[in-house]
């Protein structure tokens, strides 16, 4: 599964915000193909540390190196280009546009800079499109979707960049059990196309059956980390949560 | 497809043979009305496309003029030695400060360029070889029809322009922007690159509508050439009339450059007032601009006003 | 030296009234998140409503603070309450055309009403000075800085420690939470509105009093306010003040030491680059 010089390292991340220390010293390394889960109770700064390896953040201290090469000081747009995709908790689709559009932004711009012609852009939409099962909705304007579906759309977003890493931030929450297992067989999917991911959940059945390892953050600092029927058992990781396990 | 370039095309050569049959002063409103229209589709580029309204293209209008004015009545250069100088200082401002000022978000935005133009007539006052305040004088030519099919054709460039960039990747980048600035970014949009581009491309066709009429009118001052009613009257005109569409500036500043003339036929001046209440009563019931509307009230009807209302009141 | 000292005075001075206008429009800003491009005709209007309440009506400029402040609250309330509050959650784009356009109507009405000569308010004691330690003092330019200092004071209380000022200072934070708790966010929004008119309207006939009124001076008002309202952080007044100072002393150096033909020029540009030099501090450390 993992094969030797880690896709994405981080060494000693820190982020400090005025008052506030989100990251502290984080060490960690995310090996090709691997599916590492980052869980973690609110506020332990799991979404800032996506968005420092996506570049929307610069951290205070410390260095990211995506492929063997230093990224931490580069814009966002270098980033994908180099092959890094997220989606975001907070959803962020481009309202004014259909859902197809909103996937060829992607396309369009990816790894590599993307396609060039619009109309190739949009077939590779299509096919991201029909992989997450929204491919009957590509013509509705975006805003029109809701919940599963928006989750969908940033699903296939991130895809169509055509990443080497995806970062999905909490892309089960709110869905049904059933919902859930249909995107952990697409996350799967996506693993067997090459993809190395990291996954931020808080739905613990889902993490447990993807996850090849668990890293767990609490106050910024890393207090956990290895097989995820060790970590979740981890008296620490019992503690950070207050007796708070989600089945 | 083809059949929409047909039309196109037939509708210039319609406007381009009008001079040669209209009264003079119809060549006059119509010289303006066709600047007015460029200023509008240039802003349309940054400020409907991307999403940033510039509240200032008025200081590459400036540079524009001057920079023409100076080249033709100093230096004693052909036209097009004057234009090319007015695009080429305006397009440096444009890139020099685009990195700078397109960092900032909406208001911040909009406000720092109001203060850019304001700022650039203020140094241009105090430049002896502009001229200072009293201005300077171009040569005369009395060739009414030229600056007519100029600005036609500067026009026709312009939105030529616009329908490329709707259907290339540059416009989709622009567009993924407006939409959502950092989901642009985070998907590979290298936003501030495409931004300083549109700025510029803005600035260059304003500054060349710039140069036409300074050359026209052949006399410029600081207070014509940076004049602030300039924003007001691009803006609305192109938000009137559609902003992010390829033909709904032209068809607002047109349609409201038509209104006004009419109105100042009967009403003296009344052009600030017009264009304001047109603005308020436009954004409150049409935010999207006739060209949705247009689009709209087909489909719904006269319900589509009051839907704005609703949709958008606290 | 006293010449120098003279010149940060007159600075000064003008300066209180910049921090004033400023307020307005950040306490708008902080709260409704509207950037008020009408802010500048707001206090030409009260200016304007000074001047002819001292004009025709003889009534001490001072004396017709308050009623201008009146006039403009109520103006202000209406405005909010039906034109603004109907765009209210649409695009930002949105209140600033619709208050650009409201400039524009406000400036050709005045222009139309008033014409377009400069007047200044000039009740007569007008010409008279304080010697303060060797420096000349004027006295109407202090007094109108007093005011001035007055109001933004008054609007500090109000803020902190008035039933209405906490509602409106809860709005600005949190306006769901607030509504849970009583406030009519339409009410306390027109409210709030007037207000930054009522104050704007006050810095417009304190204005009248050292400078000259025209029908144009919102346009270059608008974005000086607009600047120094960021700068000294929307709705703090002690903040706001401070960057109004700066301002007022930095355009009178410029006018004494350049030529007075530099001093929008140097005003602007500053403006600008602070501007800039702030936003990109605020995003670096993001």
């Amino acid at each position: 599964m993992t094969d030797g010089t880690p896709i994405l390292e981080a060494r000693g991340l820190t982020k400090r915000f005025r008052g506030l220390t989100a990251l502290e010293r984080l060490t960690f390394q995310l090996g090709r193909g691997e599916i590492l889960g980052l869980i973690g109770p609110n506020g332990a700064g799991k979404t800032t540390l996506v968005s420092l390896i996506s570049g929307t953040l610069w951290p205070t201290e410390g260095e990211i190196y995506f492929e063997g090469r230093r990224i931490d000081r580069l814009p966002p747009h270098e980033r994908a280009h180099r092959g890094i995709g997220r989606t975001f908790q907070v959803m962020k689709p481009f309202p004014g546009l259909s859902v197809l559009e909103n996937v060829a932004v992607g396309a369009l711009f990816g790894r590599g800079g993307g396609e060039r012609h619009r109309s190739r852009a949009r077939e590779r939409a299509l096919r991201c499109l029909e992989f997450t099962g929204l491919a009957s909705r590509a013509y509705d304007r975006a805003e029109a979707l809701t919940g599963p579906d928006r989750k969908r759309l940033e699903l296939a977003k991130g895809l169509a960049l055509q990443p080497k890493l995806l970062l999905l931030d909490e892309v089960m929450a709110g869905l049904h059990p059933a919902e859930v297992d249909e995107v952990v067989v697409l996350i799967r999917k996506v693993r067997a196309d090459g993809v190395s991911i990291l996954v931020i959940e808080h739905v613990m059945r889902a993490i447990r059956e993807l996850a090849d390892r668990l890293l767990v953050l609490h106050h910024g600092e890393p207090i956990a980390e290895g097989h995820p029927d060790e970590v979740l058992s981890h008296p620490r990781v019992i503690e950070a949560y207050l007796g708070r396990r989600r089945a | 497809m083809t059949l929409r370039w047909l039309a196109a095309a037939l509708a210039c050569a319609a406007l381009a043979a009008v001079p040669l049959i209209a009264p003079s002063a119809f060549r006059q409103f119509g010289t303006e009305a066709l600047l007015l229209a460029s200023l509008a589709q240039a802003w349309n580029i940054l400020g409907g496309y991307a999403g940033y309204p510039s509240f200032g293209n008025s200081a590459f209008y400036g540079l524009g003029t001057y920079g023409t004015a100076v080249m033709m009545a100093r230096f004693h250069q052909p036209f097009a030695v004057g234009l090319a100088c007015g695009a080429s200082l305006a397009v440096a401002c444009a890139c020099a400060v685009g990195v700078p000022i397109l960092r900032l978000r909406g208001p911040y935005f909009a406000i720092v360029t109001l203060g850019l133009s304001a700022m650039l007539a203020a140094i241009v006052r105090n430049l002896a070889i502009a001229g200072r305040n009293i201005g300077l004088i171009l040569p005369l030519t009395r060739k009414d029809t030229l600056f007519y099919e100029l600005a036609l054709g500067l026009l026709v460039a312009a939105t030529a322009t616009v329908a490329l960039l709707a259907q290339s990747r540059f416009g989709a980048g622009l567009v993924a922007i407006r939409e959502n600035e950092e989901a642009a970014a985070v998907m590979g949009v290298a936003t501030t690159r495409y931004k300083v581009a549109a700025l510029s491309l803005a600035a260059l066709i304003t500054a060349i509508a710039g140069g036409i009429h300074a050359y026209w009118i052949t006399f410029v001052d600081p207070a014509s050439a940076f004049d602030g009613s300039l924003n007001v009257k691009m803006v609305i005109m192109a938000v009137f009339g559609g902003p992010g569409t390829v033909l709904g500036p032209v068809v607002g500043a047109l349609l409201l450059s038509g209104i006004s003339e009419v109105l100042a036929s009967t009403i003296s001046t009344m052009a600030s007032l017009f264009y304001g209440v047109v603005i308020v009563v436009a954004v409150l019931f049409m935010p999207k601009g006739l060209w949705d509307a247009g689009r709209e009230l087909r489909r719904r009807g006269l319900p589509y006003f009051g839907e704005n209302l609703r949709r958008y009141r606290l | 030296m006293a010449l120098f000292v003279q010149i940060v005075v007159n600075g000064v001075l003008v300066g209180g009234l910049y921090g004033l206008m400023a307020l307005g429009m950040g306490l708008v800003w902080g709260v409704l998140n509207i950037v008020n491009l009408t802010h500048g005709a707001l206090i030409m209007l009260g200016g304007y409503t000074v001047y002819y309440l001292y004009v025709r009506a003889g009534l001490d400029p001072f004396a017709a603070l308050p009623v201008a402040m009146l006039g403009l609250f109520g103006l202000g309330y209406v405005l909010q309450r039906f034109v603004l509050g109907s765009i209210a959650r649409s695009p930002l784009l949105n209140t600033l055309l619709v208050t650009f356009g409201l400039e524009v109507v406000a400036t050709y009405l005045a222009q139309l009403a008033f014409s377009a000569d400069l007047r200044t308010i000039n009740p007569p004691y007008a010409g008279q000075r304080l010697a303060i330690g060797g420096v000349v003092v004027p006295l109407v330019p202090a007094a109108a800085f007093g005011a001035a200092l007055l109001l933004a004071f008054g609007l500090w209380i109000a803020l902190g420690h008035t039933r209405t000022g906490r509602a409106i200072r809860a709005s600005a934070q949190n306006l769901g939470a607030a509504r849970l708790y009583g406030v009519n966010p339409r009410r306390i929004f027109a409210l709030t509105f007037g207000t930054g008119a009522a104050l704007a309207g006050a810095a417009g006939g304190l204005y009248g009093l050292v400078a000259q009124l025209n029908p144009y001076m919102g346009n270059s008002l608008t974005p000086k306010s607009f600047v120094i309202a960021i700068l000294g952080g929307l709705d703090r007044p002690l903040g706001v003040i401070a960057g109004g100072l700066a301002l007022g002393v930095a355009e009178a150096l410029t006018g004494a030491y350049l030529a007075s033909t530099y001093v929008d020029a140097i005003s602007f540009g500053l403006l600008v680059l602070l501007l800039v030099a702030r936003t990109s501090r605020l995003i670096r450390s993001a």
